[in-house]
Order: structure tokens, then C-alpha cells, then sequence
């Protein structure tokens, strides 16, 4: 209780320096403002994109899923194209029948990039042929108030019906006009709007709409927000001419499952295609696994931006602190005479430098606000990723302890000499 | 009247390079409560190095001192801390007011480092003490706005605060004008009436001519102790 009393007394009393001391007090601050500021804008930004690609990865079909596609034979092998007939429904038919890890295979046909013409409108996009699990594997979905996804009847009879990306649907359509049930015409061909996809938004982030579009989203989300998605039998049997699959989306249970997944998929298709590799397996993994690497070094480095800054500003700190004492070695001496005990001293001096470095440590916050939200501003003008940093508590509470720590740890040495002054000499300093 | 304290074979030595200065070499001295003494003699007598010992400020290299009745030769650092704020005042030469505070603060200073002192408690203690030295309508002034002999009583009202048993002056009169020099020497002997030792040390033989007793003092003995 009376040590708390007596830090109290302290806690005031370096306050009370630091207002006398106004334009050094400022200057001592200065590293520990920079060394705070760089340290919690940056960990701030860097935890924004760590957010953002975690949300890229989900849109992208999660951790889970598995990416088959379409492969040139190697060289030695090209002669023997003809064994196999490439991605077909079969290798579909033989991965559900054979691997029950994989709890969805979504086959794809892509017909191409091509021209939308509805009313007079038009829009390039892809057209891509599915089915009916096209949605578990890449994570959509269609509200019920926006119609339906393509059906397994819409398989069976190969009927001319067309889902559509929420983005397309708003170039195509005035606001006012409600998709459902229109009539688009794809090379030639007549396809009903049976469905819209669901809009994808960056979640808990600010999106940047694109072009001015209310809808729609923007940026890196407006390509998973385009496209248009037919029967897969249709684009196969209408305009492609052959049963090949451009590719395959297939998801796997549970996450952990996935590398094992991989095998039994490369060692089943390997089957189907009489051996030949005509066909690449990947993951989101790696693309994970990269980002993750990337991430380790950013927070390494920025980390050892920001320790040096704080480290600096410690020396700063110090530097003050011993300056400070030498122009008060007299009043350190009175202090002593009449009755300051070497911890009394070690106690006020320590406490300037807490004072310092608390006050160096909030301003640092604010520039670090200051620094974040140009950064955001200017990312937002080059790049209209539409997603922006934002920040965290408990970041800046990190952020203003280690300012803390910087400053107890720098006001150690010169409090202590504080403390272990001789009165006598300290009195006759001149 | 009773006694404060007794001295006995005080000695001081210091080790400079090689050679060995002894700047008390035997010092047998008695002091009564309420006494006003004068410590004469020419800079390197000892005068100095026998207030800051009897000041609780240094320790001497041999010998005994009984204050009030404790043997106290021997104290720790923040033993003899805890004396100096509680039963000895110091007056300076050149006053030691702290700028950056006000008259109020200094005054109330040594009682920043006793923990029996609430804020208003030290307050109402500093009020009382710069009433007793005629400068109770300076409270918020800062020392520099003050004539030296207004802060040599700032100074003397700090002194004596926490009513100490002594009350050591190190040449309290040497920056201050002719005029004011018989006032604070006049305001250090009212202090008697309180029961306060006031030991003045000075190298001048009319101040000293002030106090009741003067020990004279060179080569770091005693010469002479003559009470007038």
C-alpha cells in the first residue's frame, strides 16, 4: 500500500517533468512514437491481408477441395494419345464409386469465352457446362428468391437453361428488370434464366464496387461474381461436340483427409486413362502453404523494422534520462538532504521514463491509425482489392506494453544512478 | 535542557590516490537540545565533513555518535535517510530551493518522503512553517520570483518542517546582503525557543559571534569550545 502510494507520487511528479520539459520530452519520444507506430500499422496490415487471403482461399473452394484438370502429355508419351479419351463422365463415375472420402466431384465443360446478347445487351463471359454438385465444391449458392441451380433433369434432357454470376446479371439487365425467366441468347442459341448466383462479398470487410455497380462486388471477387453456368450435358452435346471435361472440382470430407485424397484420385484416374498422365491434380494447400511462408516473413521482417525502432527509441529514452540527471544533479543531492531515500529517486526518475514512453506510446497509436488509413486510401487507388486493414485492440495493446517495456527497461540504468548518487557531491555540483 | 548528542573519537578518512586525508582526526563533542552552537574555521578544517556526518549525510570512519540516545556511527543508507527527514534540517549557502516548484512544494518537500504525511497534512505543515518565518503570503511563488533573503526563509521554513531536533546552517548568510544577514540569523536563534538545536558552520567570525557557543575547529580537531 505505501509503495503503491509512493508510486503514485512518482507517476505524477514524472508527468509533471514531462509538461516542464515539453520540447525534449517530445523529441525523447520520438522513437518510441516511430518504433509504435510502425510496429502496430504494420502488424495491422499485414493481419488484414492474412485475412483477406484466408477469405481467397475459402472463395477459391476452401482447404478441401481438389483441382483436376486437363494435362498435355509429356513428350515421351505423346504418341500414345489416343489410348486415352481424356477427362470424361466416366473418370466422374469411377471416383464416386471407388473413393468415398471425396464427398463431391462437380465435372466442368468449359465452352469458351464468349458473347451474352439479351434485348439489344450484350456481355462477354465464360460459359461454363456443371452439374448440380457444382455448388457444395465451390462453396455457393442460389437464394431461393433468385430462382434455382441447374437440376439432374436439367442433365438428363439436356435443356437450354442458364444460371448466372450476379455481376453478368447486372450488365445485362436494367436494375429494374427482374433476370428470371428472360431469354439470352449464346452463340446463336436460346438459353431462360433459370437462377442467380449468390453475390459474393468480402466478409467483415469494406468492398470497393467495381465500375461504379451497386452490386456485384468488386476487385478480386468480381471474376468468382461473373460467368454463366449451363447443363453440363448441353455444353457437351450442344457446343463442345465430344463428352471431354475440362476439368473436375472435387471436395474431400474433411481437410485432413486431403493428401491421401490426392493418391487414391491419381492412382483411379491413372486407371480410367490407361496410365497416361494426361491430367494435373492440385490443391489449395500449396497455394496456403505459400501465402503462409510469405506471411512468416513479412511479420519477421516488419517485426525486426519495428523491434529496431522501439530499440532505438529506448537509447533515446535513455539518452534523455541521463541528460536529465546531469541538469539535476543539485536538485537530486537537495532531495537526498532532506530525506529521499535511493529508491525514492530510482522510483521518480523510473517513473519519467514510464511517462515517456506511455505518452510516446498512445501518440505512436495515433499515428499508427493515421498510417493505416493512408494505407488503406492509397491500396485502394492502385489496387481495387476492396478489402482494407482494420484494427485490432488487441494489437495497439500490444503495441503500447512493449512501448512500456522499452521505456522501464531504458529508464533502469539512469534511475539507478540516480539512486546511488552521493548527497554531498550531488549538493556541491555546480 | 538534556542532550542531543554525544560524540566520541570521531574520525573521518579519506583516500585520495595515494595519500590519506583525515579530515576529522578525533573529535569529542557534546550537544544539548535547544543549543545554538557555531562550527568555526577556514575551508579544510572539518567543519564541513563534521556537519554532514552529525547530518546524517555521511558516516564516519571510526568513533561512536549517541543521537538521542541511539547509537546511530554506524546507520545504513536509508536508516540514515529516515533521520534526515525526521530529525534534521539543513540550510544552505545557496538556498537549494527546487525552481520548477512552487514555495508551498519546497516547503512541503521533505515530507514528500515520509509516509505518516498525508497531501493535506503536508500542506497544512508547510502553511504553518513559512507562518513561522513571516512568509506565508508567498505560497504559490516560485523561488526565483523571490529576494535572496525571502528564499534564505523558504529554506529555513523547509528546515524545519518536520520538526527536527537539529537544524544544520552551511553558511546561511554568505548570499545575502548586509541587511537581511542579522534577520535570518535572528530567525535561526527564535528557532531555540522551540527546543531545536541550530548549528551554524561558518568560516565568519560575526555570524559566529551570534551563538551562544562556538567550536573552533582546524585540522580536523577541535581547538576550542568556549560558550558566550
Amino acid at each position: 500500500m505505501r509503495l503503491l502510494i509512493r508510486i503514485r507520487a512518482a507517476v505524477v511528479n514524472g508527468f509533471r517533468e514531462l509538461q516542464a520539459n515539453k520540447v525534449r520530452s517530445l523529441l525523447s519520444m520520438s522513437g518510441i512514437i516511430l518504433g509504435v507506430a510502425s510496429l502496430v500499422a504494420m502488424v495491422t496490415v499485414v493481419q488484414g491481408m492474412v485475412g483477406n487471403f484466408r477469405q481467397f482461399v475459402d472463395a477459391m473452394g476452401g482447404i478441401e477441395k481438389i483441382t483436376v484438370e486437363k494435362q498435355a502429355l509429356p513428350k515421351e508419351q505423346e504418341h500414345l494419345a489416343e489410348l486415352s479419351e481424356g477427362l470424361t463422365m466416366r473418370d466422374v463415375e469411377q471416383i464416386k464409386a471407388t473413393i468415398p472420402i471425396v464427398r463431391y466431384v462437380s465435372p466442368e465443360a468449359r465452352v469458351g469465352f464468349e458473347k451474352l446478347v439479351c434485348e439489344g445487351r450484350e456481355v462477354y463471359t465464360m460459359i461454363n457446362g456443371v452439374t448440380p454438385d457444382y455448388l457444395p465444391v465451390a462453396k455457393r449458392w442460389v437464394d431461393p428468391t433468385q430462382g434455382r441451380f441447374i437440376s439432374d433433369l436439367d442433365i438428363l434432357h439436356k435443356t437450354d437453361v442458364c444460371v448466372l454470376g450476379s455481376s453478368i446479371a447486372n450488365d445485362l439487365f436494367p436494375p429494374n428488370v427482374d433476370p428470371l425467366g428472360k431469354v439470352i441468347r449464346v452463340k446463336g442459341k436460346r438459353f431462360t434464366v433459370i437462377g442467380l448466383l449468390n453475390n459474393i462479398e468480402a466478409q467483415g470487410m469494406e468492398v470497393r464496387s467495381a465500375g461504379g455497380k451497386g452490386k456485384g462486388g468488386g476487385g478480386m471477387w468480381r471474376w468468382r461474381n461473373s460467368g454463366v453456368y449451363i447443363p453440363i450435358s448441353t455444353a457437351t452435346a450442344k457446343f463442345n461436340g465430344n463428352d471431354r471435361l475440362s476439368g473436375l472440382g472435387l471436395q474431400v470430407a474433411s481437410g485432413d483427409d486431403l493428401n491421401f485424397a490426392v493418391e487414391q484420385v491419381e492412382r483411379t484416374l491413372l486407371q480410367t486413362h490407361n496410365r497416361l498422365k494426361d491430367f494435373s491434380i492440385s490443391t489449395n494447400e500449396q497455394t496456403l502453404e505459400d501465402f503462409r511462408k510469405t506471411e512468416t516473413a513479412f511479420k519477421l521482417s516488419l517485426g525486426g523494422v519495428a523491434g529496431i525502432s522501439l530499440f532505438v527509441g529506448g537509447i533515446g529514452i535513455m539518452n534523455v534520462m541521463l541528460a536529465s540527471i546531469n541538469e539535476r544533479i543539485r536538485e537530486i543531492g537537495v532531495r537526498k538532504a532532506v530525506g529521499a531515500r535511493g529508491s525514492d529517486l530510482f522510483l521518480q526518475f523510473l517513473s519519467e521514463a514510464a511517462a515517456i514512453s506511455v505518452l510516446g506510446g498512445l501518440i505512436g497509436l495515433a499515428v499508427s491509425m493515421g498510417i493505416v488509413w493512408i494505407m488503406n486510401y492509397v491500396l485502394m487507388q492502385a489496387v481495387p482489392t476492396g478489402v482494407v486493414a482494420k484494427f485490432d485492440w488487441v494489437i495497439m495493446l500490444q503495441g503500447l506494453s512493449f512501448s512500456v517495456v522499452v521505456g522501464l527497461v531504458a529508464g533502469v540504468y539512469p534511475a539507478v544512478r540516480a539512486a546511488n548518487l552521493d548527497p554531498i557531491e550531488a549538493l556541491r555540483h555546480e | 535542557m538534556g542532550s542531543l548528542a554525544t560524540i566520541r573519537g570521531l574520525r573521518k578518512t579519506y583516500v585520495m590516490g595515494d595519500e590519506t586525508v583525515h579530515a576529522l582526526a578525533g573529535v569529542d563533542l557534546d550537544f544539548d537540545r535547544g543549543e545554538y552552537v557555531a562550527i568555526l574555521g577556514p575551508s579544510g578544517s572539518g567543519k564541513s565533513t563534521l556537519m554532514h556526518i552529525l547530518g546524517f549525510m555521511d558516516t564516519p570512519t571510526e568513533g561512536s555518535i549517541l543521537f538521542e540516545g541511539e547509537e546511530v556511527a554506524g546507520l545504513g543508507a536509508d536508516r540514515r535517510a529516515w533521520y534526515r527527514s525526521h530529525r534534521v534540517g539543513f540550510v544552505f549557502q545557496s538556498f537549494n530551493l527546487l525552481p520548477r516548484l512552487s514555495v508551498l512544494e519546497n516547503v512541503a518537500l521533505p515530507l514528500l518522503y515520509r509516509e505518516d504525511y498525508s497531501e493535506s497534512a503536508r500542506e497544512e505543515a508547510a502553511k504553518v512553517a513559512l507562518e513561522r518565518v513571516g512568509m506565508s503570503h508567498r505560497l504559490t511563488h516560485r523561488p526565483t520570483q523571490l529576494s535572496g533573503g525571502e528564499r534564505q526563509r523558504v529554506a529555513i521554513a523547509r528546515a524545519i518542517v518536520a520538526r527536527p531536533a537539529i537544524v544544520f546552517a552551511d553558511e546561511p548568510t554568505g548570499n545575502l546582503d548586509v541587511r537581511n544577514v542579522d534577520r535570518i540569523l535572528e530567525l535561526l536563534g527564535s528557532l531555540l525557543a522551540e527546543g531545536i538545536t541550530v548549528v551554524l558552520v561558518t568560516h565568519d567570525l560575526s555570524v559566529a559571534a551570534k551563538a551562544k557557543r562556538v567550536i573552533s575547529m582546524r585540522s580536523g580537531q577541535v581547538q576550542e569550545d568556549r560558550r558566550q
